[in-house]
This record gives C-alpha cells, sequence and structure tokens, in this order.
C-alpha cells in the first residue's frame, strides 16, 4: 500500500504537469485560433456582399472590398475613434439600444456599387443566431445575407444557414412604402409571392425562423436613424 | 418564469437527452432491464444534474469564461481559461459524486440503499457532462441553466423508465433472432425518438 | 497504415496483432460491449465530422492507454479513477485546442462532442480492463485497436446517413442529377437524430446474422 503523502505528492505532481501542459499549448494554439475566428468574421461579412471566399483568400478580398467602416449610435450619428471589426456584437446587444455601439460595414463592388453591411445577433432554439445584412445604396433593399448558428437542430433549424434560405432575403425591403420601418420576417407556411417583408420560414424549424424574425426585427431597428439620415 | 416553463419543457421533450443528444446512452442501455432500477437510476441522475449542472455555471462565469476573472481587478480582465473547462467540469462532477455517495450514506441508509450502486455509475454519465457543456455553449442565465438542468434530468427518467417498460414487455415477443437484446433497443429507442420530435414547435 | 507499420515493427506480434483486429469485429466496442454509444452519434449527420471524430477518439484511446500503462505501477490505487480522468481530460482538451486551432470548420460542428469524449466509456473501460495490467504497447495497440472499431461504426453510420440524407459523401454531391428529376428525393428523416439509433440497430441485426455466437440469449 501507498502512504497518504506518497498520493498527496503524486497527486500534486500530476495537476501541476497537467496544468504546465495544457498551458503551454493552449498559450502556443491561442493565435491560430484568434486567427480562424476573425476570418470566419470577414469570410461572413462578405458572403452577406454576396462575395464568395475561401479561408486563403478571406483576407486578402476583405481587404479589396470592404473600403470603409463606420461605428454608429441608435441616434445615427457616427462615433470618431472606433473601429467597426473588433466590436463584439455579444457584449453590444446586452447593452441598452441607446448605449449600443453599432458597426457598419461598407463594401464597394468592382462595378463601384456599394453595399452596407450590418452585424445581427440573436437567440434561436438552443443557443445564439448571428448573421450580417447587406443593403443597397437606398439603405432599404437587402443586397444579400448571411446566417449561422451555434446548435440549431441539423436538418431543421440548422438550415438557416444554407444559402438556398438565404437567397431569399434578396431584393426584400425593411421599410413600406411611406418609409415606416418594416423589417423582413419570416412567414410560416410560405410568404406570398409579391411580399416585399416576407420570407418563407423552415419547414419544422419554427421557433428557429422566429428566433430569426426577432433578431431582424431587434437588429435592424437600432439602425433605423442611421439609415434615415443617409438617404437623405 | 416564461422562458423557465419553456426551457423546462423543451428540454425534457425536444432536446431530451437521449432522443436527440444520445447522451447517457451506456448506462441506458445497460439498466433499463427492469423499471425498479431505472427509476433508481433516473431519480439519481436528475438529482446529480440539479447539484452539479449550477456548480459548473459558477465555475465558468467566476473562473473559466473569457474575463471572467475581472472580479480579481483590471490586470485580469484579459484572462480566458476556457480551455480547462472540460477538466474543471469533470473533477466538479467526479468530486460531486463521491461526496453525495458518502453523505447519502452517513445521512440517509435507506435512500443509500436505493440510490448507492447508482452513483459511482454517473460520474461517467454523458449526460451530466453533456448539460454542463451544453450550458456553456448556449450561454445561459442562472435561471435558465436550472430549467435546463432540471428538464434534462426529468428527460432523461422518462426516457430510461419507458424504455425499461417497453423492455419489459418485449420479452414475450417473437423477435428475429440476431435482432434480438441490444438490436431491438437500438430500434426501439430510435422509434421513441421519432415520436418525442413530434414535440418540436410545441410554444408555451 | 497498419500493414506497412507491420512490416517495419517486430511488436506487431500475432498476439498483438489480434488485439488490434478484434474489437473491428468480434468485439466491437459499439455493437458487441455496448461502450461509449453516448458522445458521438450525434456527430454521424456527414462522413467529415465523423471520420474527425473516430480520429480523435482513437488518437485519445491509444495514448490515455499508453500513458496509463507506463505510469501502471506508480498510481495509488485509491486515486485510481481520478488519475485516469486527469489523463484523459487532458488529452482532450489538447486534441480540442488542436482542432480549434487548424480544423476550425469541423470542430464548430462537433461543438460540445469533443469534450463527451471524456465520458466516452470505451476510453475509461479500456484503461481498467486492459491498460491498468499490461504493458505499454500492448495497450498502445489495444486503444488504437478499439479506437478503430468505434470509428468504423461511427463512419458507416455517417455514411448512409450523409447519403440518404442529403445526397452527398464528403460533401459532395453523389446522385446523379437524372434520378432528381426522375422524382428521386433526398430523405430528410435521415439527418434526424433517431435514424443515427435505427441505423445501427440495423448494423447490429447484420454483424450478428452473420456471426451467430454474438446472439444474445
Amino acid at each position: 500500500m501507498h502512504s497518504n503523502k506518497y498520493i498527496f505528492l503524486y497527486s500534486s505532481a500530476m495537476v501541476i504537469l497537467v496544468a504546465v501542459a495544457l498551458t503551454v499549448v493552449a498559450v502556443q494554439l491561442k493565435p491560430a485560433q484568434k486567427n480562424n475566428i476573425r476570418i470566419e468574421k470577414m469570410q461572413n461579412i462578405l458572403a452577406a456582399a454576396n462575395i464568395n471566399s475561401t479561408t486563403k483568400d478571406a483576407e486578402i478580398l476583405f481587404k479589396k472590398f470592404i473600403t470603409e467602416d463606420v461605428v454608429v449610435n441608435s441616434k445615427g450619428e457616427i462615433i470618431n475613434g472606433e473601429q467597426a471589426f473588433p466590436v463584439n456584437l455579444e457584449l453590444e446587444t446586452k447593452k441598452p439600444p441607446e448605449k449600443r455601439l453599432l458597426p457598419v460595414f461598407i463594401c464597394t463592388k468592382e462595378n463601384g456599387e456599394k453595399n452596407y453591411i450590418v452585424p445581427l445577433r440573436g437567440k434561436g432554439l438552443w443557443g445564439p443566431i448571428w448573421g450580417y445584412v447587406a443593403f443597397k445604396k437606398d439603405f432599404n433593399t437587402i443586397a444579400g445575407a448571411m446566417f449561422d448558428h451555434k446548435s440549431e437542430t441539423p436538418g431543421l433549424g440548422a438550415e438557416i444557414n444554407t444559402s438556398a434560405f438565404r437567397q431569399q432575403f434578396k431584393e426584400k425591403q425593411i421599410f413600406d412604402a411611406l418609409g415606416k420601418y418594416m423589417p423582413v420576417r419570416t412567414v410560416k407556411g410560405g410568404a406570398k409571392k409579391n411580399d416585399l417583408h416576407g420570407v418563407d420560414a423552415i419547414t419544422g424549424g419554427t421557433l428557429t425562423s422566429n428566433g430569426l424574425s426577432n433578431m431582424l426585427q431587434d437588429g435592424l431597428s437600432v439602425y433605423v436613424e442611421y439609415f434615415n439620415k443617409q438617404k437623405k | 418564469m416564461e422562458n423557465f416553463f419553456n426551457i423546462l419543457i423543451k428540454a425534457i421533450f425536444t432536446g431530451n437527452m437521449i432522443f436527440s443528444f444520445f447522451l447517457g446512452m451506456c448506462s441506458y442501455l445497460a439498466v433499463s432491464k427492469t423499471i425498479k432500477t431505472s427509476m433508481g437510476l433516473g431519480v439519481a441522475v436528475t438529482f446529480m444534474l440539479v447539484i452539479t449542472a449550477p456548480l459548473n455555471w459558477l465555475l465558468n462565469t467566476y473562473l473559466l469564461k473569457a474575463g471572467a476573472l475581472s472580479w480579481l481587478g483590471e490586470n485580469y480582465k484579459d484572462v480566458d481559461l476556457s480551455y480547462l473547462s472540460f477538466m474543471i467540469f469533470i473533477a466538479t462532477i467526479a468530486a460531486m459524486t463521491q461526496l453525495v455517495e458518502m453523505m447519502v450514506e452517513k445521512f440517509a441508509p435507506a435512500l443509500y440503499n436505493a440510490l448507492g450502486i447508482f452513483l459511482p455509475l454517473i460520474a461517467v454519465n454523458c449526460a451530466i457532462l453533456g448539460v454542463s457543456l451544453f450550458m456553456q455553449e448556449r450561454e445561459y442565465t442562472f435561471s435558465e441553466l436550472l430549467a435546463f438542468a432540471l428538464g434534462s434530468g426529468i428527460g432523461w427518467w422518462l426516457a430510461i423508465v419507458s424504455m425499461a417498460a417497453i423492455r419489459e414487455k418485449i420479452r414475450y415477443s417473437n423477435i428475429p433472432k440476431p435482432l434480438q437484446g441490444l438490436g431491438i433497443a437500438f430500434i426501439i429507442t430510435g422509434l421513441m425518438g421519432i415520436a418525442f420530435m413530434s414535440f418540436m414547435g410545441i410554444k408555451i | 497504415m497498419s500493414t506497412t507499420k507491420k512490416d517495419k515493427e517486430p511488436v506487431f506480434s500475432l498476439k498483438n496483432m489480434r488485439l488490434l483486429t478484434s474489437p473491428f469485429n468480434l468485439n466491437n466496442p459499439i455493437t458487441v460491449l455496448v461502450l461509449g454509444i453516448c458522445s458521438a452519434l450525434a456527430v454521424t449527420v456527414q462522413m467529415k465530422p465523423a471520420i474527425i471524430m473516430a480520429l480523435s477518439v482513437t488518437i485519445v484511446t491509444a495514448f490515455s492507454s499508453l500513458i496509463i500503462s507506463v505510469l501502471r505501477n506508480t498510481i495509488p490505487p485509491s486515486i485510481r479513477i481520478i488519475v485516469q480522468l486527469i489523463v484523459v481530460a487532458s488529452l482532450v482538451i489538447i486534441v480540442d485546442q488542436v482542432l480549434k486551432a487548424y480544423v476550425y470548420d469541423v470542430s464548430k460542428k462537433l461543438s460540445i462532442f469533443v469534450g463527451l469524449i471524456i465520458t466516452n466509456c470505451i476510453i475509461m473501460g479500456r484503461l481498467e480492463a486492459f491498460a491498468m495490467q499490461n504493458k505499454p504497447i500492448p495497450s498502445f495497440i489495444d486503444g488504437i485497436g478499439n479506437g478503430i472499431g468505434y470509428g468504423m461504426i461511427l463512419v458507416v453510420v455517417a455514411f448512409f446517413r450523409e447519403l440518404l440524407g442529403s445526397g452527398k459523401l464528403l460533401g459532395m454531391s453523389v446522385i446523379p442529377h437524372s434520378f432528381y428529376e426522375m422524382g428521386y428525393r433526398d430523405n430528410g428523416m435521415m439527418i434526424l437524430p433517431p435514424m443515427a439509433l435505427i441505423t445501427i440497430g440495423v448494423i447490429i441485426w447484420v454483424q450478428r446474422s452473420r456471426n451467430k455466437s454474438l446472439i444474445e440469449k
């Protein structure tokens, strides 16, 4: 049998050894992991503006197309000295709307057309969902959208990140003919053909679709003032 | 409060630990031969979930998460220990099972006789670790987590007891030889899972 | 992979080879020993995550067996389980960090299921049943064998679910377009979790029909 002292020393040695080994691994790999997250964000933003990128060329394409970025507040005023890319939406959405930093990425296409991309974050059925929506220069018509999720049901709610679902958002509008705010929402059982403010909800993914509608409603409403100012 | 019940119901039915995430399958298949033992294990799992999940939530929020150590001072604001979370979670679970086993043995011998043999099995029940990991991934608040832990436990309990009930009856059926035992257990679980999926989209 | 190694290393004696291959069929951890089903079935919707998961489990089983076997005479019996858990948990953390750094898209799909390798009964089971009593090299081989035996089932399940559920293999469409024009549809049901269980049930059925000795009384 082993003495208590042996057991104690054995476990202490084990804990220290393991702690050192894990810390070394974690510190070594941290830069690569952070870079992956950064590249993914770039790819998402580009995807909203309908630019396909791979993990390799995302950085170059991002520099080429995303020519400008601004951070605004809910009154539509531009906040100087803030960068759009590092803004952490997870923290921002927890603040009250008037205190949030609201990033806008401006994408200039090869033909000179400008897209204005805003990030969104909300709750799906299980966990967080997020996305990016690109607007045309009228600040009303959607040019493209990109959504992703952490843990929605595969085959059902998880469909929000498929291109079939995302393509529906093209040419939809977030203001009605009188200029009143009316965001795009998901319609259970399918949207009417000429509905400018609705897309088909996902069959079997109703709660995820509802979460997505809420995310669009809340996430875009804070930008209304900025959009109205830009239109003039 | 509304959210509490919503998560509870979701965790019991649509996101049942066994039918949609396959967590805790080992003990589920091994112990679901009679209703009595499966009742015991079901209670034990629910009990441990309600104890370990909140504990792991506290550890995650005040120790592991990126920025969790900010209560120590400005210098620790950027410390991110989340890579240690697997280790911390499993250690908490193993330690808690041991502790609960000893306490139950000392203070409630009757309960110990009923649950005792199941407690050691729980340390390696994936459902327990799974709830803690889901909690971290889905960013639950404390009350949401309580609902989720309770719901997952009840869901698991419900699943194992109904499975045991079916298996007690199925002994008298004429099943193709190669399918008997494990094979049919898997298929029944699958069919039950399909039945549980019809709760999908339920809203409270 | 195992054949090239076999020529070079004498450690692959007949006995060791049997250790490696018996988990593939007669001692398959999933279909015969009912171990380790928990953590990994949810990743069998597509082939790629299933393969990565199988690899990760194999690596963790093999190396934890090796480490525990090397330490087996020094571990105090009273803290045996904790020591095993710590070794397994550290290996899993390392695997998780590496996946996050180098195959980020797959690691997102595996989400919490990498962490659940820790409670995979196969690993603890092999440590208790084999590595605690045997020398490092046979333990290592036993770990690899069990990891592969387990991974095989995962990949087979994923193969059918991806093929029938989304008409793809490893993300590439394999069902000819003309099939769809003739009215063929992907079976969305296969993507849902319960079908993984039924698929395994069928695999067990097939295996036991071919191998009568495994039939339960």
